[in-house]
């Protein structure tokens, strides 16, 4: 299947809107993803305040790229399990990024309020605080495992810090606990992280 | 629309799939409809994506493996779908033991089961072989086989390794647990690939029912009808035999169907085997169907258990190989002169306690550097779950019920299911806790080890009975094959027809009595 550029898509779509020919709404324009509320860039300076520092700069861009990945895949409504132990029927509720373009507002507001032009051009001690702050606000006690868009630092440190990737920086071992491994080699400790 | 066959088997879970698979050897040509309420989801090609929007997203892995309006109180699991709840089970494949058989000649308590280890041990190797079991015996000499596993054990992780030698200290014998997940390709599947999802087993490796239904499919042995909702059971005017099966296909316009056969045998599992047999209720049998002695949906067992963490000198890695473990049958034989208490005991890595934390034990926020060397301090020590399914026994009035405030909407009033233990094990529940927390505990002692975290289920797992098997028709529903005692073409297979739970994982057993129950079903 030809991807097709949501930016070119649109393009197309307000073109043939302005000419009156836009009809049935295709399925596959109505599969369009709605413009995403966080971007990769937009996160880093948050990344930074929150993310390891031994996972240097490309290592925080990967592990935000995921979380953004993460919010773009994300469906609502989607049954979730309920496996053995478990019998509601229940099903993914709004996306949690929702919730994230206002919290990121909250958090250059705060900035601002404290001489910044923004949260990405405070010092990191000053945005540390901010996020402590914001944290503190949205009465945020623990990691979630999963984001809830309770609040996006809480959200993108939880993604995070659950990911197999993090748990491996933890034991500095390649444990791979999401990955298929093979039995071979299982009996052996894990082998040191490479750096 | 009615179909004829000469059996037909109403539900569609692992018992269904290995009688089927049974009978079609045994007599190769019988005419076998298999007829499942949910949906047949064979989608294995898939599992690989459904398992990381598992692990992404809490996604459910089987879609649609529900039906909106048939759920009972006090089940366990809402999966309705060609494969039932074996579709995620664990694959966990332990025996249960002599001991099971002879409670009430042994010790006084419940009931002795009306079947010899000696037949019943048979068909357990009968059951490993068509399951595909990897295991290493136990050294245990009570738990001698008379055919070895038909794989070699998983191996244990690095973790289990380390384990294994804490639990060794303690005087305990451990050996890895036998589980029906390939440790070569075998069955037409794939080995394991430790892709630390069991429960989603995305290669294969784990058995699962709906490889076997779709082989027997292939080759044209069975008709499967999904989405086939099995109401009633109709006798003949005798009361002997059962006529007929009265269905609803769910799809379209609900039409009815009916199956006419030589043989019936339902095969839905605890809670909607009983279910059946109490909707089919008439004139002629006011109080449901193979229910002369009342005892349809009565007796509903299961087993207890009690876990602990325990934090230990070690250095371990959580996420090696999670729900693989380490058991011990040490506890399944208690002398008869000694206070009863049964109960397996198995032995996981975890990783509790040492997971990545939002605040400090003080309350501090912790973020980058400073949460991930918090969350290293508290690795340096490693843990272990630890965990005692034990024997319980049931009550007459631990039952399966039809609740006429809630139906599905053809009118069927929903089963109910509430457990209750017998006086004895009531009376000894306390000294059973305290007895698995000292053993507990003498695990902890080895490598300075440290208990925490202790816990009681709040269920019985691995449900099982409502249609308990027994040689005297007063006291039981069916006979050891399975036959009601009541119909002499109705039997019921399964889980429902065990009389107690055990202390351990149940599906082998009632996949061996299944297999045994086939030779009588096509004589």
């Amino acid at each position: 299947m030809t991807r097709i550029s949501r930016r070119g898509a649109l393009k197309t779509l307000g073109a043939a809107a302005a000419a009156g020919r836009v009809a049935a709404w295709p399925e596959s324009t109505a599969a369009q993803p709605a413009p995403e509320p966080v971007t990769t860039d937009a996160l880093l300076p948050l990344a930074d305040v929150l993310l390891p520092e031994e996972l240097g700069v490309d290592g925080r861009r990967a592990a935000t790229a995921a979380f953004v990945r993460w919010i773009r895949n994300y469906k609502e409504g989607a049954d979730t399990d309920h496996g053995y132990g478990n019998t509601r029927i229940r099903s993914t509720g709004p996306s949690p990024a929702q919730k994230y373009p206002a919290q990121m507002g909250a958090l250059d507001d705060a900035a601002r309020a404290r001489g910044a032009a923004n949260f990405a051009g405070a010092p990191l001690e000053l945005r540390r605080a901010i996020v402590e702050a914001a944290l503190a606000s949205a009465k945020v006690e623990r990691l979630p495992s999963r984001p809830t868009g309770a609040h996006i630092a809480s959200d993108l440190m939880g993604h995070y810090f659950n990911s197999s990737a993090a748990e491996d920086l933890c034991y500095r071992a390649a444990i791979g606990r999401d990955t298929c491994r093979g039995l071979p080699g299982s009996e052996a400790r894990p082998a040191v992280l490479k750096k | 629309m009615t179909y004829e066959c000469d059996v037909c088997v109403i539900g569609g879970g692992i018992s269904a799939a290995m009688l089927s698979e049974k009978l079609t050897e045994l007599r190769p040509g019988l005419k076998i409809i298999v007829v499942e309420a949910g949906e047949r989801i064979f989608d294995f090609e898939n599992r690989m994506q459904h398992r990381q929007r598992n692990l992404d997203y809490g996604e459910n892995a089987w879609p649609r493996d529900f039906i909106e309006d048939q759920a009972a109180q006090g089940i366990i699991s809402r999966t309705m779908a060609v494969g039932g709840s074996a579709l995620h089970w664990g694959g966990v494949t332990n025996r249960f033991s002599d001991e099971d058989l002879t409670l009430h000649s042994r010790y006084g308590l419940a009931t002795d089961w009306p079947i010899a280890w000696s037949d019943l041990e048979t068909h357990y190797c009968e059951a490993e072989r068509r399951l595909g079991v990897s295991g290493e015996p136990s050294p245990l000499a009570e738990d001698r086989m008379s055919s070895p596993y038909p794989m070699r054990a998983m191996p244990l992780s690095y973790n289990l390794r380390v384990l294994k030698g804490w639990a060794d200290k303690s005087g305990i014998p451990f050996w890895s647990t036998p589980q029906a997940k390939n440790t070569r390709p075998y069955g037409g599947r794939s080995l394991c690939m430790r892709c630390n999802t069991c429960e989603i087993c995305p290669t294969g490796a784990r058995y699962s029912p709906d490889f076997t239904f779709k082989q027997l499919l292939a080759a044209k042995k069975i008709e499967l009808h999904d989405r086939t909702l099995v109401r009633r059971l109709v006798t003949s005017a005798d009361g002997k035999r059962v006529v007929s099966a009265q269905a609803v296909s769910r799809t379209g316009n609900g039409e009815p169907v009916e199956y006419r056969a030589k043989t019936f045998v339902v095969a839905s599992g605890y809670c909607w085997s009983s279910h059946l047999l109490l909707l089919s209720a008439s004139t002629q049998f006011p109080n449901g169907l193979a229910n002369r002695s009342g005892l349809v949906g009565r007796y509903m067992t299961g087993h207890a258990f009690v876990g602990a963490q325990i934090e230990l000198d070690a250095t371990l890695y959580p996420g090696m190989n999670e729900q693989h473990s380490l058991i011990s049958r040490m506890f399944f034989r208690c002398a008869s002169s000694a206070p009863y208490v049964r109960h397996d005991l198995r032995v996981w890595e975890s990783s509790a306690g040492r997971d990545p934390r939002l605040k400090d034990a003080n309350g501090k926020l912790l973020v980058g550097d400073a949460l991930m060397a918090d969350w290293r301090s508290r690795t340096v020590r490693g843990a272990a779950r630890v965990r005692a399914y034990y024997d319980v026994h049931p009550a007459r009035d631990s039952a399966l019920t039809l609740d006429a405030a809630h139906r599905n909407h053809y009118g069927d009033p929903l089963p109910v299911i509430h457990h209750v233990l017998d006086d004895a094990t009531t009376g000894r529940a306390a000294s059973t806790r305290e007895h698995i927390v000292s053993v507990f505990t003498q695990l902890a002692r080895a490598q300075n080890g440290r208990m925490f975290g202790v816990s009681e289920g709040n269920y019985l797992d691995h449900p099982s009975g409502g249609c308990r098997m027994g040689t005297d028709p007063a006291t039981s529903v069916v006979d050891s094959h399975g036959r009601t005692h009541d119909h002499e073409n109705l039997f019921v297979v399964g889980s429902p027809t065990l009389p107690t739970g055990g202390c351990t994982n149940a599906t082998l057993t009632f996949v061996a009595l299944t297999l045994r129950s086939a030779k009588q079903i096509v004589a």
